[in-house]
């Protein structure tokens, strides 16, 4: 068939012209551009209340990874730009240079450390919780192996779940339709950061009252940092600077209260910890 | 062991020319990319048969000239068609499948998965679009053809049965073809709600890793050749059904 | 089957068709008067998600437009008389008409980089204009093959009879060939415009903020169930509202074509 081999070689043709364009997008160094553009651009994850949602009133993001984000840009002393990102394209975007850094539920893992960089100070520590129903008698993460669990697209509990607890993951685009499956029946759990999905049981008693969030530990419980790109030294010793100061002056603890963060306590010992050491 | 050499050796090779495929050398993600493979395949060959059946089904009513059958379907044809497939899966996986769960009393007796909502969803899509082929077929059977089948003693249904459905087949033939590649191409919309097809399980592997061109180039290729193989099998079927003195 | 006995249906049927197209707006109506906290609540998120359908329409508009002018010049390359022309465009045609939409969107999305430098400058290139390539890429594709099936469909001999009235090719294929061809070539057109419209949707997975997005935000932000179920149909009649009519019409143009 000779218009399959052609077939074959336009398409390598045409994907190997997109990747030389691609190439070509990694500008200077961050920071310079940060300073140079006046703006800060932060990829934000819109997964729902405490840490980031649309305001339907003003039409405005909110939350606590917002807040964060503001703060930050107003430390460097440029304007924030905010672009919504989601699990499965959030670290194409920060790749892609489209974003200067993530604040996108991203908690530390060794595979990412590997692709990406991060700044070391942790804005907060997050571990997945498993909303169940509260009769399918499930007790702890082993009794999830070969049952079908719910996550998003790009979840970092992806792994941990199908390696370590033999789960059956049915990755979904974002954590509404993750929950909304759970709720049809398509899994006996959906497992996501612990905050956002205790906050909304607790919010919404009414659509949740047949579930709970049983399980005595937190999935891989770890430091949510800020992510980017590879090799950006400076941009990351500015923010580290940035984090520490925030935590220092409880402003991150602050930020944590006004959004109702459920628990707070690595918060405190930071603040504890790093407004002794100044 | 032959496959694990065969793989390390298309890895390295590819990664002369600038291509990433090292997730096959790992565990559970090419696991999943070669099962994202068998899912398309697997699902191309279910829905074939299903959109085929449920397009004649649909066919059928429009035609029977019974309102209470035909507009029904009509109005589901309108529907579908004219509502984007992403959203119409959406709305039943994640609306009525909620539904389903409260009729059988409780999610636990729901036995409906993700795969059997895609199956339903775009197979009906594509049956209604078959069904307007088929319709548009009978209507084109020659007015003269049928009085002449009645002229030589043809009842009504012997009329359907040997003049006007494998005369309106042949007429609809290429749309239908056309209508099973969209379908091929349409099996994507799965990954929205975790059907492990190909495009799911690649983008299982690249937002943990940062090699979509190398996956992109292998998805065109395979949705390529599948779709080539429709092409080539409708054609085959097209020139055998050929009726002798129509057409080139 | 003669005309009178089918004109009592075809008036109903008539009458079945209008309440149809607006069975799903209503359904939406009663339900926020019934429940009026819902009502509210869907009110207060119509501008953010008409902004969201707006974002919709301007990407069909322009990935038509695009695909419209590249797919002409492509279907007309499909039969130019030198093979080093014809091969990758016919090439070009079968890999991107057959390369599912949502794909094309992925890859455009995360390959194109996110600005391009233009004499010096940066130019930001959002994620939505990559959309438009994503789609505008199919459709030329598409339109390609209508143009090339509608130029085969005029028969030879009028370019003949063109050259016999001292037309060159160009100037035949400008004012004989072309003027007919867009005729024919209107109604699969304004399928694929429809077709088009409704993959716009395929956008919201990469994070386009359209009509699907937005209401998957807004379902976020309000947390409500049965709100989820009004935003999904709030996207169906939108995407209804405007690709029916585009359908309809199409249907009649086939239906008087196909007389004449």
């Amino acid at each position: 068939m000779p218009s399959m081999k052609l077939a074959t070689m336009t398409s390598a043709f045409a994907l190997s012209i997109f990747s030389l364009m691609a190439t070509q997008a990694s500008a200077d160094a961050t920071l310079d551009r940060i300073k140079g553009r006046g703006a800060l651009t932060v990829g934000v994850i819109l997964s729902g209340a405490p840490f980031g949602y649309i305001d339907p009133k003003t039409q405005e993001q909110k939350g606590f990874n917002i807040d964060i984000a503001k703060a930050l840009a107003e430390d460097l002393g440029v304007k924030l730009e905010t672009v919504t990102v989601t699990p499965p394209n959030r670290v194409q975007f920060l790749q892609q240079g489209k974003v200067d850094l993530l604040i996108a539920n991203m908690q530390y893992t060794e595979d990412r450390a590997k692709v990406l960089d991060y700044v070391p100070t942790a804005y907060d520590r997050a571990g997945g919780a498993a909303v169940v129903r509260k009769d399918s008698g499930l007790k702890d993460w082993a009794d999830l192996k070969g049952k079908p669990v719910c996550v998003s697209q790009g979840s970092n509990y992806t792994q941990p779940l199908i390696e370590e607890y033999g789960a059956v993951v049915k990755a979904l685009p974002s954590q509404p339709e993750s929950l909304l499956a759970l709720q049809g029946g398509n899994c006996v759990a959906a497992v996501h950061v612990g905050a956002t999905v205790g906050l909304l049981l607790e919010d919404r008693p009414e659509d949740w009252k047949d579930y709970a969030i049983p399980f005595p530990t937190e999935l891989i419980p770890s430091d949510s940092v800020i992510w980017l790109r590879k090799g950006e030294k400076d941009t990351q010793t500015a923010l580290d600077n940035s984090v520490k100061k925030l935590h220092a002056s409880g402003k991150l603890l602050e930020f944590a209260k006004s959004n109702r963060l459920l628990n707070t306590k690595f918060l405190e010992e930071q603040q504890k910890a790093l407004s002794a050491s100044k | 062991m032959q496959d694990m050499n065969l793989s390390d050796l298309f890895v390295s090779l590819t990664s002369r020319i600038g291509l990433n495929y090292e997730f096959l050398a790992t565990g559970y993600e090419s696991q999943i990319w070669r099962d994202g493979f068998v899912t398309t395949l697997y699902l191309v060959a279910l829905l074939i048969p299903v959109s085929l059946i449920f397009g004649l089904l649909f066919a059928a009513c429009l035609t029977s000239g019974k309102l209470w059958l035909s507009s029904p379907v009509r109005g589901f044809v309108e529907l579908t068609r004219n509502t984007p497939t992403l959203v119409q899966l959406m709305f039943s996986f994640l609306v009525l499948n909620t539904f389903v769960s409260n009729l059988v009393g409780g999610a636990q007796n729901n036995p409906l998965t993700p795969f059997f909502w895609v199956v339903a969803v775009v197979g009906l899509h594509i049956a209604a679009l078959h069904a307007e082929a088929i319709r548009a077929g009978i209507e084109a059977v020659p007015a003269s053809t049928i009085e002449a089948a009645r002229g030589i003693g043809f009842s009504q249904f012997q009329i359907l049965r040997y003049v006007e459905v494998p005369l309106a087949f042949r007429a609809s033939l290429p749309a239908i073809v056309n209508n099973l590649i969209n379908l091929v191409k349409l099996t994507t919309v799965g990954n929205a709600i975790a059907v492990s097809e190909i495009t799911y399980a690649s983008i299982m592997v690249w937002t943990q890793r940062d090699n979509v061109v190398s996956l992109m180039i292998a998805i065109l290729l395979f949705f390529s050749i599948i779709n080539l193989i429709v092409a080539r099998i409708g054609l085959w079927v097209e020139r055998k059904l050929a009726v002798p003195g129509y057409g080139i | 089957m003669n005309t009178v006995a089918l004109a009592p249906p075809r008036k109903r049927r008539h009458l079945l068709r209008n309440s149809g197209f607006l069975a799903l707006p209503l359904i939406i109506l009663v339900w926020s008067v019934a429940d009026p906290s819902l009502g509210r609540e869907l009110l207060d998120w119509v501008p953010y998600l008409a902004s969201g359908f707006m974002m919709n329409i301007v990407i069909a508009l322009l990935a038509m437009t695009l695909g419209t002018l590249v797919g002409t010049l492509f279907g007309i390359l499909e039969l130019a008389p030198y093979r080093l022309v014809r091969y990758p465009v016919v090439a070009y045609v079968q890999v991107f008409r057959n390369a599912p939409h949502l794909v094309l969107i992925f890859a455009t999305t995360y390959i194109f980089p996110f600005e391009i430098v233009v004499a010096g400058h940066y130019l930001p290139f959002p994620d939505w204009v990559k959309a438009v390539i994503g789609l505008a890429i199919p459709a030329s594709a598409y339109v390609a093959e209508i143009t090339r099936g509608a130029i085969q469909s005029i028969p030879t001999t009028q370019w003949e009879a063109a050259k016999g009235l001292g037309f060159s090719q160009g100037q035949a294929l400008r004012w004989i060939i072309l003027p007919q061809c867009l005729r024919r070539s209107l109604p699969p057109w304004m399928n694929l415009f429809a077709s088009i419209t409704m993959g716009t949707a395929l956008a919201s997975l990469v994070g386009v903020h359209e009509l699907l997005h937005a209401a998957t935000d807004a379902s976020t932000a309000v947390r409500r169930l049965d709100f989820t179920i009004v935003a999904y149909l709030v996207v169906m009649a939108a995407f209804f509202m405007l690709c029916y009519p585009i359908s309809r019409l199409t249907r009649r143009l086939e239906g008087r074509f196909n007389a004449a």
